[in-house]
């Protein structure tokens, strides 16, 4: 259905150029501050820049490339960012998906306060990331808080936010703020089942568990794919958590902060680095587009699967 | 109870898992039933949890704090919150961040509009073309670097309308506007055109109408986008009289972040207009974020 | 369909990487002209006295908005903004409109504003201009002062009359290149421990001088149901202060410290690097598990709760300890050597170094705002309230924090730390910079001190191999 252009019906003169007139401040925009900037970045990535102005630029080839994904321990750290935005971005959809789909089925079931309950789950998505972060700070304060206690009473400790284990720390936020979202978009999926396909199953004596794997799971096809894609696009380029709760810190950072961090100077060795944070995030729009791609192909396959 | 309850009108259809009727199934739905409860009683307890620490937090002193961070209050130590009220501008704030948001969502949505209809029906040349490029566009990082030294040389650092300049596009939402648009007949147009009907007035008041749902979930992704950036504001707003929310809450806990009862205050008079605004709007936040989403 | 969806998107991105070719020669070019058309309209409109500036403070006439960013630090930022209402109500014409931003974000919000020329007077470095590329160093990053300098947007201060009531070390920490950048309001030890001598006499213990005797007095506070240490583990770097003690009585030549790693003499995991290991290892463990949720700010007010032994600060926390302590203290270098002699220096920093902005529309207010503040008997003010060691030769600090440390100070025993003498070479990796090593111990990042300098010396060695 690729769109080939069609006999504008609006009549002719005026009529005939307003699409166009129109459609320009829109497409206009979008060329200025999306995709040429996006465009920029891959030349960028091939300079010295530093963000400064007065300071020349020049051509560096690949250097930055090169020393981004070659050498010495820092390439190290940086692959291992980049193996951390995977796992966040597996774990996350993954969880996060699991999680949403759980709640949209109970709470749409016939249960008393559902509507509470769907509230409760949905608001953190509208908070912001500044709230939820700030409130699971204090959350996982350690020395003393709330989540420290109870690890205290099941004898485990953890420095949370602080310690080695931050990272799946982030995650957990990540996954609380925003399931809600998904779950959502599940009730909205489920709404448009048709009853009369429940009735039918019932008939044939089909168990909960049945209806929900022939019935609903199938059913849900349109908002499985948008969940999907959503997840993971999102969380491949989500890192502003990361920023709140536990700033550049050593061993968690994941490539979106790299990128931050090196063009801004908050890798704390106060650098700016522009042509070196935009090879980075090259690379990460590099991985984002194959993963994308994959994901795609893969929501295709299932729609065929189940349409 | 043995027959599958009827649709509610309005609100979400009744899909009860166990709903199917034969009669030895009624100790098996209140099985069912208690394990729904069970388990939304957890979520609730993980959800419910951080937000009342918080609540508590700010309702103490700072050395009772200290002595014990995450009990029930003593008292009710108001002072945290007048306090944090006059050490930062949050009404600016809020201000802020609704005129971000108001601005730059309506200016998106109406120019997005007028940019997909014309590519849902192909009226214009390359209108493949240009959608492709807001599919490819999707996975593109933020090209926060270029569009720093792009707004920066237009001289519009740290001022509102560079700010706002920021949040006029939004691939995703003008794909789902294209999908929607699609959904209505060409027809539609045929005989608006017959009947006179001029390309602004046909787009402004029947097609506008007609693809409410999409618009409403474009709205609400674009504008809760908005209110939640982070990142931008840090990199764009450098004064205290522009930043939006986000921002402010982070300065002011680089700022007094070591006093958790004040900065527990700051966080709740910061949500409490967010959680009005919400309740107020949840319908159409809701059925927006939905109805245009998840159309095949 | 789905062929012709994915041959039209690989059509497309050939056309986007021709598109790249194209656009962004374009958009580069655009950046170069742009750059210097911005405000310079603007700046001209008071032309009233460029070069009466500096004169003693009692500028009159001036009139416009003064822009002023410094970081946080609770009592400098209270001494500011009293002093910019003095400066406000002494100069009617003027609004001082002052921003204040974590010290980590200093290098970014310089970067911003400088570049949008929306700054007047900035702090430019929380840590000095000491940080300079040594000739035995190669293939390094420039530090961002020296970015700044070399683009053109800080202003040389070297005529202003006001540099020169500051010491000339100090003079010195701010120039590059013949010119003066920025006034170090301070130096400021980042070495040194609180001792509460109440609670060391409830426990029968005298102020320890040596390392074995901090490491007895520690279990013998602990002993008493009193806790040893304290810091602001959740910020991370407040861990560094005993760090950086430890560091400095094991190697009290930083300079040449940064010298032998960079060169190979010196390695983390020679036969003295481990031992400092070890002992961060033991720091580690004295800090009281309350540590890691105490912010950096809020340490001091615990520590002048009076339960705790040790607080291992930096100096400019005793204001904050003196409000709320009812107790004796004494403020003492980290007795992290053996030997009593050797644990007599204090190590630290240049903090709060002032800047202007090259192209700053208001210059003539900016000059008259550091005049102001240079003032000695303001100047001394400031110094006492922030606890700041004075860079201004007549100021003096008559409080508990100058009677604690004069008898060191006075022997000329304040040393710059290693944190404003290294530079990281590139390609190193994130572990390399180990005289941070006790906060990954302290955080589990590593479990034992031996496998933490093999891998410290691993990454900095991959960095100089590089």
């Amino acid at each position: 259905m690729a769109a080939t252009q069609q006999r504008n019906l609006f009549g002719g003169g005026r009529q005939l150029i307003y699409p166009w007139l129109l459609l320009l401040p829109g497409l206009g925009f979008y060329l200025l501050i999306g995709v040429g900037p996006s465009l920029a970045t891959a030349i960028y990535s091939f300079t010295d820049a530093t963000g400064i102005r007065n300071i020349p630029i020049s051509w560096v080839g690949f250097d930055n490339y090169d020393e981004f994904l070659f050498q010495g321990a820092r390439s190290r750290d940086n692959l291992d960012a980049l193996q951390r935005t995977l796992i966040f971005m597996v774990l996350v959809t993954v969880i996060q998906f699991g999680i949403g789909l759980v709640m949209a089925l109970l709470v749409n079931q016939k249960l008393r306060g559902r509507l509470v309950f769907r509230t409760l789950f949905f608001v953190p998505f509208i908070l912001g990331v500044a709230v939820q972060g700030l409130m699971w700070k204090l959350f996982l304060r350690p020395g003393g808080g709330p989540m420290d206690d109870l690890f205290g009473l099941l004898g485990m400790e953890s420095q949370f936010l602080a310690g080695t284990n931050a990272f799946y720390w982030v995650i957990v936020v990540q996954i609380w703020a925003n399931a809600g979202f998904t779950m959502v978009i599940f009730l909205a999926g489920m709404q448009t089942i048709p009853t009369d396909l429940f009735e039918a199953a019932a008939v044939d004596g089909a168990s909960g568990w049945q209806l929900f794997k022939n019935v609903t799971w199938p059913q849900l096809t349109p908002a499985v794919n948008t969940n999907f894609l959503l997840n993971i696009i999102g969380s491949l380029q989500a890192w502003m958590l990361f920023l709140v709760l536990t700033g550049y810190k050593k061993g968690v950072q994941v490539l979106g902060y790299v990128v931050y961090a090196e063009a801004f100077g908050q890798t704390g060795t106060a650098t700016f680095r522009q042509g070196y944070a935009a090879a980075a995030s090259i690379v990460l729009f590099i991985l984002v587009l194959v993963l994308g791609m994959a994901a795609n192909a893969f929501v295709t396959r299932r729609e065929r699967k189940y349409l | 109870m043995t027959t599958v309850n009827p649709v509610e009108a309005g609100s979400t259809v009744g899909v009860d898992l166990s709903a199917p009727p034969p009669p030895s199934a009624s100790s098996r739905e209140r099985r069912t039933r208690i394990f729904s409860y069970a388990l939304l009683l957890i979520l609730a307890v993980i959800y419910l949890a951080p937000v009342l620490v918080l609540i508590f937090a700010s309702l103490k002193s700072l050395p009772e704090f200290f002595q014990d961070p995450t009990g029930l209050p003593e008292g009710l130590e108001t002072a945290n919150f007048t306090e944090a009220w006059s050490l930062a501008n949050f009404p600016n704030y809020l201000l802020n961040s609704l005129i971000y948001t108001v601005v730059a969502t309506s200016a998106f949505v109406i120019m997005s509009v007028f940019l997909a209809f014309p590519i849902a029906r192909g009226y214009v040349k390359g209108a493949g073309a240009i959608l492709t490029l807001y599919v490819v566009a999707l996975f593109l990082p933020p090209a926060l670097i270029p569009q720093f030294q792009l707004i920066l040389n237009l001289g519009l650092v740290n001022t509102r309308p560079g700010y706002i300049l920021l949040f006029l596009i939004n691939p995703i939402g003008l794909i789902i506007l294209v999908n929607y648009i699609k959904s209505i007949p060409r027809e539609l147009d045929e005989s608006a055109a017959m009947d006179g009907c001029g390309y602004i007035r046909f787009v402004w008041s029947v097609l506008m109408p007609l693809i409410r749902p999409a618009i409403a979930t474009v709205t609400v992704i674009h504008a809760i986008g908005i209110w939640n950036e982070l990142i931008l504001a840090t990199v764009y707003l450098t004064s205290d009289d522009l930043y939006p929310i986000t921002r402010g809450l982070i300065v002011f806990e680089g700022v007094y972040g070591s006093d958790w009862p004040k900065l527990a205050a700051a966080v709740l008079m910061l949500m409490a207009p967010m959680l009005v605004l919400y309740l107020f709007l949840q319908r159409y936040i809701i059925s927006g974020l939905t109805s245009g989403a998840v159309k095949g | 369909m789905n062929k012709l969806r994915l041959r039209s998107l690989l059509a497309f991105l050939f056309a986007f990487a021709l598109i790249a070719a194209a656009c962004g020669s374009d958009s580069d070019t655009a950046s170069d002209d742009g750059g210097s058309s911005d405000d310079s309209s603007s700046s001209d409109d008071d032309g009233s006295s460029d070069d009466s500036s500096g004169d003693d403070g009692a500028a009159s006439g001036l009139e416009g908005t003064l822009r002023v960013l410094i970081h946080q630090n609770p009592p400098g930022v209270e001494f500011f903004e009293s002093f910019n209402d003095d400066f406000e109500a002494a100069n009617p014409g003027v609004n001082v409109e002052m921003a204040v931003v974590k010290a980590d974000d200093i290098p970014t919000v310089n970067q911003t504003r400088l570049n949008a020329n929306d700054i007047d007077v900035t702090t430019i470095s929380v840590t000095g201009f000491d940080k300079a590329v040594q000739p035995y160093m190669s293939d390094v990053d420039t530090p961002f002062w020296q970015q700044l300098i070399e683009a053109g947007l800080l202003m040389d201060l070297s005529d202003q009359p006001y540099v020169q009531n500051y010491d000339e070390a100090a003079i010195a920490d701010g120039s590059f290149d013949g010119g003066v950048y920025s006034l170090g309001l301070g130096r400021t030890i980042y070495s040194g421990v609180f001792v509460n001598l109440d609670l060391l006499a409830d426990v029968g213990i005298d102020v320890p001088t040596t390392w074995d005797e901090l490491v007895s007095a520690c279990d013998a506070v602990t002993d008493a149901g009193f806790k040893c240490m304290i810091a602001g583990g959740q910020d991370g770097w407040p861990v560094f202060v005993g760090t950086y003690g430890l560091l400095g009585a094991l190697y009290p030549d930083q300079a040449g410290m940064v010298e032998g790693l960079w060169t190979g003499d010196l390695k983390w995991n020679d036969e003295r690097g481990l031992e400092l290991f070890d002992r961060y290892a033991t720091y580690a463990d004295m800090l009281d598990a309350e540590s890691a949720g105490l912010t950096g700010d809020s340490a001091g007010p615990r520590f002048a709760a009076g339960d705790v032994a040790f607080g291992p600060m930096g100096a400019w926390m005793a204001g904050p300890i003196d409000d709320a302590a009812s107790f004796e203290w004494t403020y003492i270098p980290f007795p992290g050597a053996d030997d009593a002699a050797d644990n007599q220096t204090f190590f630290g920093k240049y903090d709060m170094s002032l800047a202007v902005a090259a192209e700053t529309p208001v210059a003539d207010i900016a000059h008259a705002y550091l005049a102001a503040f240079s003032d000695p008997a303001t100047y001394n003010d400031f110094a006492n309230a922030t606890n700041y060691l004075p860079t201004q030769p007549t100021a003096e600090l008559s409080n508990t924090l100058g009677a604690a440390t004069a008898p060191i100070l006075q022997q000329g025993n304040f040393a710059i730390g290693q944190e404003q003498l290294y530079v990281n070479p590139k390609g190193a990796g994130q572990w390399a910079i180990g005289r941070e090593a006790a906060l990954w111990l302290y955080n589990g990042d590593f479990g034992d001190p031996v496998e933490a300098a093999n891998q410290v010396q691993a990454d900095l060695e991959s960095g100089l191999a590089g």
